[in-house]
Order: structure tokens, then C-alpha cells, then sequence
């Protein structure tokens, strides 16, 4: 068992978020809403917060930006990690655990932009921030890697589109009951398959959907936790991940990437693993990611997600339940909630093990694997539970 | 082999100086580390950094050698020979001459060299006829000149072999596309 001082020792005691939509507010104006509720939700007020977590998301506003707009008299510890909630959680556990503070706000807008929508670029207020200087077309990094790699997948393996269409389906379904969620329609497996094609083997269906909207977090010790009024979650483990040969076309092959290497930390750190999880969220800003972790982190062998889903799926409910007990991303994960950067999956994860998430809610929910980020430089993962 | 550092007194192409390179190329990506690959182009060379010292090559270019942290690294050329590896389409992007995002899309492929295992770059395909370019095709380098910049492309090694539709036992990327 590696070193894991930090297990059970933070707790996440505040949640709050705008929910998701096409809008037309500032990312700061979403930034705050988010904040005071996730601040107002842990019982606690803006003088009790003596630490924000900002993010360096496109658009977003900077720590020192959320104190003065906040109105905080003072922070301790003030940072602004790379997108992707995991990044933020950890940065923040870390600063309550070594003792710079003891309520941390973690704050983390998202906005869609001229580099994943095309209405962006008609609206002044977003279109600015697009350089007047054209990438090349023949470019296999960020987006284009998971189109790639999704196509040496399909290859390696002979699956066909039948897995991607099941993650995407499965989210627009659970999306239809989470009133946060920008995209609520049920999406049919015909609609998908009829997708527009974006980046073949990727269409529209297997990339998330830009929205506009915030979600914050407030995080403080164990011990404190107890005193707070809502239900405690526990960081039982996390850890982010990265690969050595991590630029997209280097990667030797899909047997060793970042999401390998965060699977292989949080079992040396946890006493829980799959069999004891009652929520798994596996990340889908591409489809192709959310297949991989299913796989990566052991529920089936490798290429094996075309087989597992299907055995898997409840053809009633249109969505994935394993063992018929664990569903994936309650909330509808970024393809349907929004393309949250991973914080809708964190805040599903710690409603439903507060028992708070109503007619999403898994009954007696009290393990949850939260996995967010792709193969490349934010592969991470957490495993959350109940107090 | 020229010393890479003379580039930066005395450019080996002639007389494009470091500003008419980086206007040639803008949107490339040329920056201080990767400038000798993209002079090379401009001589008809595909250059990939190799080491001085313990002769790996490194990809995309690097100051110094991740194997043996040597910085006698080399922009040295190579066949241009390799299978694809990895291969996409483009049904939407930023414009560029010569590129229809529409009629089955841009392809991307990246090219698994043949000088050294997982050593790869990334380009476009043509040349290759009736015929779908496939993961595992036999390929070689063959620059397209885009305003005057040379961009990464291959084609087929041995054209007459390309006569696989294709395998039955593969996914076709192609069936995925025709529906855009």
C-alpha cells in the first residue's frame, strides 16, 4: 500500500452551480452565483473562507479577481490550476491538509468559445479572443488525438460505433432528469448515428457540448465537516496523471497512457475499488474517453466496451446500469449536462452521496469513482464517499 | 551534417531570416526548438532531431535528448518511409488552400517512420487514387507546397498493392465518413 496520509482527512462540505445553458452572462457573474451558493450550502459565510481555488479556463476570472468581487477580507492560500477539476480539488485538500487553510473555495466557470463553437464566433463579447493567425489543418493534437486514436481503437480492436453511441445515449438519457443539464431531449440511437460528422470516426454526439455555467466547491477538514450542516464526503483517494511519452502522436500505444497511470495510484491509495462503487463517472469530453476508463479501470478487458455495454444496458431506461447497480454519469456528464470540464461529475457524485439528488438519486449510494480528463495531460481520478 | 547552431547565425537554406520563417509558417507552431525541421522542408528534407551521443531519435523536436539528456541533439533527415499509424478525417477546420473539409474530408494521418519504433509524424495523405488510405498502408514522403510552404504529406509506397478494399475483418473508417 503506497503512503496515503491524506485519506478520509478533507472533506468536500459545500456544492453550488448555475447549471448549464447557452446564455449570455459573464463568466464572472457565473462565477459568483456559483460561489456564494456553494458557500451558502456549506452553512458557512464569506468570512470563514480563507482560500480560493480559481482556474486557468479560457475567460475565467483569476483568484485575487474572485476575493475582491467575493468581498473577502483575506485568503491564505490562492491558486489557478489548469482546467479540469481534479487539478482544483487536489490543490485545495492539499492546502487544507497542510494547514495554509481551512475553508477553501474551488470556483470554475466554463464558457463556450470560438475554439468549440461556431456560434461563439458570431457573438462580440467571445469572438475576441480569436487570433487572426489560421493552425494547420494537419494537426493530430488536443481534439484531433482523440479522433485518432479513437480510429486505432476501432482498428486494434473491430469495434464499431455501437459503444460510442451507448456512453452518448446513456448521458442525454440521465441528462433528461437533471434539471442543471443544457441538453435534455433524448438522443435515439438512429439520431446518433445520423450525426454530423466532425472528425471521422467522430461526429457531433461523441464530443461534448459547449455551455455556459460555474460550479464551486468548499472544502475543509474532516473534523469540521462534522460541524457543518450538510452531509460530509470524503476524499478517501485522488491523484492526477501523466504518461512519459505523452505528446498525442508519440504515444507508443493505448496500453499505457495517463489514465493508466492515475488507475494504478488511486488502487495503491485506496481501500476501495470497483467492486465496492456504487457510482462510476467516467469522463466524456470525447466518447472515446469514457470507453477507456470503463476499460482502464478494469470493469472489462481492453477493447472489450463494445461487448460489456451491451450486456450492460438497461434497454428500458436507454442508459448503462453495471450489474444492473452502477450507472454512469448520473447527471448526464459533459455531453449532455455541458462541457463542464469535469465538475458536473464531481458535484453528481457528491449530491448523490449526500442522498440529495432526487429522482437521479441511486438508493443508498456510499462510493463513488469519479474519473475525469482524456490520455494525454489530465488524466485523473478520485474516489469520494460518504462519511 | 551542418552544426544546427549555425542556423541561427547563417541560415542553411540561404537567406530566409528567422522573421521570414516564422511569417512563411505562421500557424505552424515554429518556435526556436522546431525552426531547423521547418528549414529543412524548405530544402525538401524531413528532419527529425537524433542524438549525438546515444543515436535516438526523438520526436516532435526536442533541446536535449529524453533518452540520455544529451543537448548534441542533430535535425537529421530521414527516408520519409513508414506505415500509417494513425489516420483521421477533417469535416470542418480552418480554412487552407488545397484543403475540402466537404466530398468525404481532410484526412490526417500520422506516419510511423521506419528508422525507429513509435517514432512519428503527423501530414496529410493524396495520391492514393479509388483506393482508402488504411492504417497499417506502406507510405512515403512527398512535401505539397501550400503558398509557398511545404507541408508534411504521403503517399503510397507501392501504389499497384493498394488494391484492398477494405479488410473485411477492419471497421472502415470510409463506411463512418459517407454519412457526412
Amino acid at each position: 500500500m503506497a503512503r496515503s496520509p491524506m485519506k478520509d482527512q478533507i472533506a468536500i462540505v459545500g456544492v453550488g452551480s448555475t447549471g448549464f445553458s447557452r446564455g449570455d452572462r459573464s463568466p464572472l457573474s457565473l462565477a459568483l452565483e456559483a460561489s456564494t451558493a456553494a458557500i451558502r450550502d456549506a452553512g458557512l459565510t464569506a468570512a470563514d473562507i480563507d482560500g480560493v481555488v480559481a482556474t486557468a479556463e479560457a475567460g475565467a476570472a483569476s483568484a485575487p479577481l474572485v476575493v475582491s468581487s467575493l468581498g473577502l477580507t483575506e485568503v491564505s492560500h490562492h491558486s489557478r490550476p489548469a482546467p479540469l477539476i481534479m487539478f482544483s480539488l487536489l490543490d485545495a485538500a492539499q492546502a487544507v491538509f497542510a494547514g495554509t487553510a481551512d475553508h477553501v473555495l474551488i470556483v470554475t466557470p466554463v464558457m463556450m468559445s470560438s475554439w468549440n463553437s461556431r456560434r461563439a464566433t458570431q457573438d462580440p463579447w467571445r469572438r475576441g479572443a480569436r487570433s487572426s493567425i489560421l493552425p494547420v489543418p494537419e494537426d493530430s493534437a488536443n481534439a484531433n488525438a482523440y479522433a485518432t486514436w479513437a480510429g486505432r481503437y476501432m482498428h486494434e480492436f473491430g469495434a464499431s460505433k455501437d459503444p460510442f453511441a451507448r456512453i452518448a445515449v446513456n448521458s442525454r438519457s440521465n441528462a433528461a432528469a437533471n434539471e442543471l443539464a443544457a441538453m435534455r431531449k433524448p438522443l435515439s440511437f438512429d439520431e446518433y448515428h445520423a450525426g454530423r460528422m466532425i472528425r471521422t470516426p467522430l461526429n457531433m454526439f461523441d464530443m461534448d457540448y459547449p455551455a455556459d455555467g460555474a460550479d464551486a466547491f468548499v472544502v475543509t477538514t474532516a473534523q469540521r465537516a462534522a460541524q457543518l450542516p450538510q452531509p460530509p464526503v470524503l476524499i478517501h483517494a485522488a491523484t492526477t496523471g501523466v504518461y512519459g511519452k505523452n505528446t498525442e502522436d508519440q504515444l507508443p500505444s493505448l496500453k499505457r497512457h495517463g489514465q493508466h497511470v492515475v488507475v494504478d495510484h488511486l488502487k495503491a491509495r485506496s481501500d476501495l475499488w470497483i467492486d465496492d462503487v456504487d457510482l462510476f463517472y467516467p469522463y466524456e469530453g470525447f466518447t472515446i474517453i469514457a470507453l477507456s476508463w470503463l476499460e482502464n479501470c478494469g470493469f472489462c478487458e481492453m477493447g472489450g466496451a463494445e461487448r460489456y455495454l451491451a450486456e450492460h444496458w438497461n434497454d428500458e431506461r436507454q442508459r448503462i446500469e453495471i450489474d444492473g447497480r452502477i450507472p454512469l454519469n448520473t447527471h448526464g456528464g459533459s455531453l449532455s449536462e455541458g462541457a463542464t470540464r469535469g465538475t458536473g461529475h464531481l458535484r453528481e457524485a457528491v449530491i448523490q452521496l449526500r442522498g440529495q439528488a432526487g429522482a437521479r438519486q441511486v438508493e443508498g449510494a456510499k462510493v463513488a469513482l469519479v474519473t475525469p480528463g482524456g490520455f494525454f495531460f489530465n488524466s485523473q481520478g478520485a474516489i469520494l464517499r460518504s462519511a | 551534417m551542418a552544426d544546427p547552431n549555425q542556423s541561427e547565425q547563417k541560415p542553411a537554406d540561404g537567406d530566409l531570416s528567422d522573421a521570414e520563417l516564422l511569417e512563411l509558417f505562421a500557424g505552424h507552431g515554429v518556435y526556436r526548438d522546431n525552426a531547423a525541421q521547418y528549414r529543412g522542408r524548405l530544402d525538401g528534407q524531413l528532419l527529425i532531431n537524433r542524438c549525438a551521443d546515444c543515436a535516438r531519435y526523438h520526436q516532435p523536436p526536442r533541446p536535449m535528448c529524453p533518452n540520455c539528456w544529451s543537448f548534441d541533439v542533430v535535425p537529421t533527415p530521414v527516408s520519409g518511409r513508414g506505415t500509417i499509424h494513425l489516420l483521421m478525417y477533417l469535416h470542418a477546420g480552418p480554412p487552407a488552400d488545397g484543403v475540402d473539409y466537404h466530398n468525404g474530408g481532410h484526412p490526417v494521418v500520422v506516419v510511423e517512420l521506419e528508422e525507429q519504433e513509435h517514432l512519428r509524424v503527423t501530414g496529410t495523405v493524396h495520391e492514393f487514387g479509388p483506393n482508402e488510405p488504411s492504417i497499417g498502408d506502406a507510405v512515403e514522403l512527398d512535401f505539397l507546397d501550400r503558398g509557398g510552404a511545404p507541408i508534411v504529406a504521403f503517399r503510397p509506397s507501392h501504389p499497384t498493392e493498394l488494391n484492398h478494399p477494405t479488410k473485411p475483418d477492419q471497421p472502415s473508417l470510409q463506411e463512418h465518413r459517407s454519412q457526412d
